[in-house]
């Protein structure tokens, strides 16, 4: 017999009480949820307008981290064409065809506050520390799935295509380095000081100050971190469009707050689901009596035995 | 024997009745080892011998992901499309059993099986895509999982999935087997059976809860992924798309396959039970193609389908090729063509398999600007892993009761057997009722 409308009005009814409040429950907990600033949040603050492109942080991030130097193109030293698993820091040029302003760009990962390569990695091999806001990334726990290149907006991880032993490689502000009291590689060589390191906040009001000094600089009179994509560590100022030197436009929502809203309501508490599974428990048992007594029934007639 | 007829208006009474499908029987009379399945066997063999040089030598050198195209065919096509395919113990079981289609339990065996195969299959070249496999077993503690990862939903509820309820619900088929084998193994099989039935509702209420769930999250991957994804496919509506997506596959692949084995095999077909398959099949490409439209129109984005590009192509090809199937089954429930049906679920479930594939490869636009196209290997392993399935699915099939049909083909199966096997009869199997032939006449005779 299939469901009656009695049946199936009931259950949904009985559902339907328990879930409204789980549903409450969360709704407030979700509307209370703000991306938490770390409270000793570091950074980087890069000026793409003074930046010569001498490439000193390339190299020097490659010291910094004992990384071997990236050959494998063209055999030239510490010139690789973008980042990649021997490369977390590089300097590109951006020059237009209509001859109209140039400019260098400095990429590496932009500490996220709400990082979305975090938000998917499935069992927190790429983490933000609390306390610094750095992400980093554990081998540990790491099986190598290579999500975090999907997901980051910036394009930042990279995965390690040869060996049987990958590694995921991005920037992690030189955190040992700090841990010694050091500063991340690339700013201790800058030769015109367009990259500089220091807690978030410093940083943002060092680099308000440069816009007021200079009105009409910069690109829209704005620092592109300070509410992008719910707010970076690595700050941007830059002569040039921002999108221009592969920093898109996300508007001030973060990526994982924005496309995971709903995905995280349903599983909050694991609440839906469970109430889910006593429903259909409910159900099927009624539908396995029913579905025996006929196959018994039906054995009777045969003489074959049931198939259930 | 021609089964078109059966379902033709004023057919023979009789003929429909002969025609149905009463009990799972094994496929009897074909050997396991032909051509084809050597074939299969071969290409999986070579599959294995692929993936052991790329264990050994990584990704790189044996496919064609890069650095824009994380992820290939293993697990775009593989997983994503091939585990919606293997939906079937899901789409089917709901309607079997939550809705009480009771019809459809004739298909259940056809289902549990292709699902598992494809689940199992998918896993294990996930497995062998993930570059670092040996931490998986930080699955063990739930507090080290990424709650709120999509990813971490899959690969989790996945592997829970196929290896515990899925898998249990294949075990029925395997006890009766058993209880034919050896009657000296009928007091065990039946109390292991009657274990696996006081557990039953919990099983199958959870086969149903984690596919919900995780068929859902595959497509909440590709949310994070923002505006690298078209925007006639990137979606918040995208988790209910992938889960509708593989509900109608999933019917097309279970009834369509069934189908075609009577094809093969020359069974009769069971109209009943095909037609109310194609009926809710056709609804559910109707469902999902509504919701599609509604979607897209809302969000703006149907401007992009009249673009000249390869994503308004990919889309066109999905639309038409859906609603085409759709089409064609609910044509083929008026003029009782199977050769309707059968063709409209091939259309809908290639329609489908394109949906599934396009977020992650088709319809997936990394900045900068790169190419993908999966290398000669990574071809080899997806199709030797496939292969596996298929070729596991045709051993089964002969050896296990998973494909319906009539109750005469039982009984031609026990007269088979009589004269092959003799040894059958020394064994004692046929004194106590060896597939019910011999049974003690214990009833009334009128």
């Amino acid at each position: 017999m299939a469901i009656t409308r009695r049946e199936l009005f009931t259950t949904v009814g009985k559902a339907s009480v328990p879930a409204a409040i789980a549903l409450t429950v969360g709704t407030k907990t979700m509307a209370a949820e703000e991306i938490p600033m770390p409270n000793a949040a570091v950074g980087l603050l890069y000026d793409a307008s003074i930046c010569i492109g001498c490439k000193a942080c390339v190299a020097a991030c490659a010291e910094a981290n004992d990384t071997p130097s990236d050959t494998r193109t063209d055999a030239l030293h510490q010139a690789p064409s973008d980042l990649n698993d021997l490369t977390r820091n590089i300097i590109k040029l951006y020059k237009p065809e209509d001859g109209s302003a140039t400019s260098f760009v400095k990429r590496q990962c932009m500490q996220c506050l709400d990082p979305a390569c975090a938000a998917g990695c499935p069992f927190q091999a790429l983490h933000k520390d609390p306390d610094t806001g750095i992400v980093t990334w554990t081998a540990d726990k790491c099986i190598g799935c290579r999500y975090c290149t999907i997901t980051c907006p910036y394009h930042i991880p990279r995965f390690q295509w040869q060996g049987y032993n990958p590694r995921v490689t991005k920037c992690e502000l030189c955190s040992d380095r700090l841990d010694k009291g050091l500063k991340p590689g690339c700013t201790t060589v800058c030769p015109t000081g367009a990259v500089i390191y220091g807690p978030r906040t410093v940083l943002l009001s060092e680099a308000k100050k440069r816009i007021k000094t200079n009105p009409g600089r910069y690109y829209q009179n704005r620092v592109y971190g300070e509410t992008d994509n719910g707010g970076t560590q690595a700050l941007y100022l830059s002569r040039v469009p921002f999108e221009k030197l592969g920093l898109p436009e996300l508007g001030p929502e973060s990526v994982p707050a924005r496309t995971l809203r709903w995905q995280r309501r349903l599983y909050q508490y694991f609440a839906l689901p469970a109430l889910l599974y006593a429903g259909l428990v409910q159900v099927i048992r009624k539908s396995l009596k029913g579905h025996e007594h006929e196959a018994h029934e039906r054995e009777k007639e045969t003489g074959l035995r049931a198939q259930l | 024997m021609s089964t078109a007829i059966l379902n033709e208006p004023g057919a023979n009474v009789a003929a429909v009745e002969n025609a149905r499908w009463e009990r799972a029987v094994p496929v009897y009379g074909f050997p396991v080892v032909n051509p084809f399945f050597l074939c299969l066997v071969a290409l999986t063999l070579v599959a294995f011998g692929l993936t052991a040089y790329r264990e050994l030598y990584g990704l790189g050198p044996v496919s064609g992901m890069n650095d824009a195209y994380g992820w290939g065919i293993w697990k775009t096509f593989n997983v994503m499309v091939m585990t919606a395919l293997g939906s079937g113990a899901f789409a089917v079981g709901i309607a079997a059993w939550v809705f009480r289609r009771k019809r459809l339990h004739a298909l259940m065996r056809m289902a549990l099986l292709t699902s598992f195969l494809a689940y199992a299959c998918g896993l294990l070249l996930l497995g062998i895509d993930a570059g670092r496999p040996w931490n998986f077993y930080w699955m063990v503690f739930p507090w080290k999982w990424n709650m709120h990862s999509p990813l971490a939903e899959v690969a989790i509820c996945m592997s829970i999935y196929a290896m515990i309820p899925l898998a249990l619900e294949n075990v029925p088929p395997v006890l009766e087997r058993l209880w034919y084998f050896d009657s000296r193994l009928r007091p065990g099989v039946e109390r292991l059976e009657r274990i696996l039935h006081y557990f039953f509702p919990y099983l199958i209420a959870a086969a149903y809860l984690l596919p919900g769930m995780h068929q859902s999250s595959l497509g909440a991957l590709m949310l994070l992924a923002g505006e690298r994804v078209h925007p006639l496919w990137q979606t918040p509506w995208l988790p209910l798309l992938y889960l509708g997506a593989a509900s109608f596959m999933s019917f097309g692949c279970v009834a369509g396959t069934t189908m075609l084995c009577c094809l093969v095999w020359k069974r009769a077909m069971d109209m009943e039970v095909l037609d109310e398959a194609a009926l809710i099949t056709s609804w559910l490409i109707f469902a999902w193609l509504g919701l599609r439209t509604i979607d897209i129109i809302f969000r703006g984005a149907l401007g992009t389908a009249f673009h000249f590009d390869r994503f308004a192509g990919v889309f066109w090809m999905e639309v038409l090729l859906t609603s085409m199937g759709g089409w064609m089954l609910r044509r083929s429930l008026s003029n009782h063509k199977t050769r309707w049906m059968f063709l409209g679920y091939i259309l809908s479930s290639l329609g489908g398999m394109i949906y599934r594939f396009s977020p992650t490869t088709l319809a997936f636009r990394p900045n900068p600007e790169s190419l993908y196209f999966p290398t000669t290997v990574e071809i080899l392993v997806s199709l030797g892993f496939i292969s596996m399935g298929i070729a596991g699915f045709l051993l089964i099939v002969k050896r296990i009761a998973i494909l319906p049909a009539p109750l005469s083909e039982w009984h031609g199966m026990a007269n088979y057997f009589w004269f092959r096997r003799p040894y059958i009869r020394w064994t004692g199997y046929f004194k106590y009722g060896y597939f019910g032939e011999n049974e003690p006449d214990t009833k009334d005779p009128l």
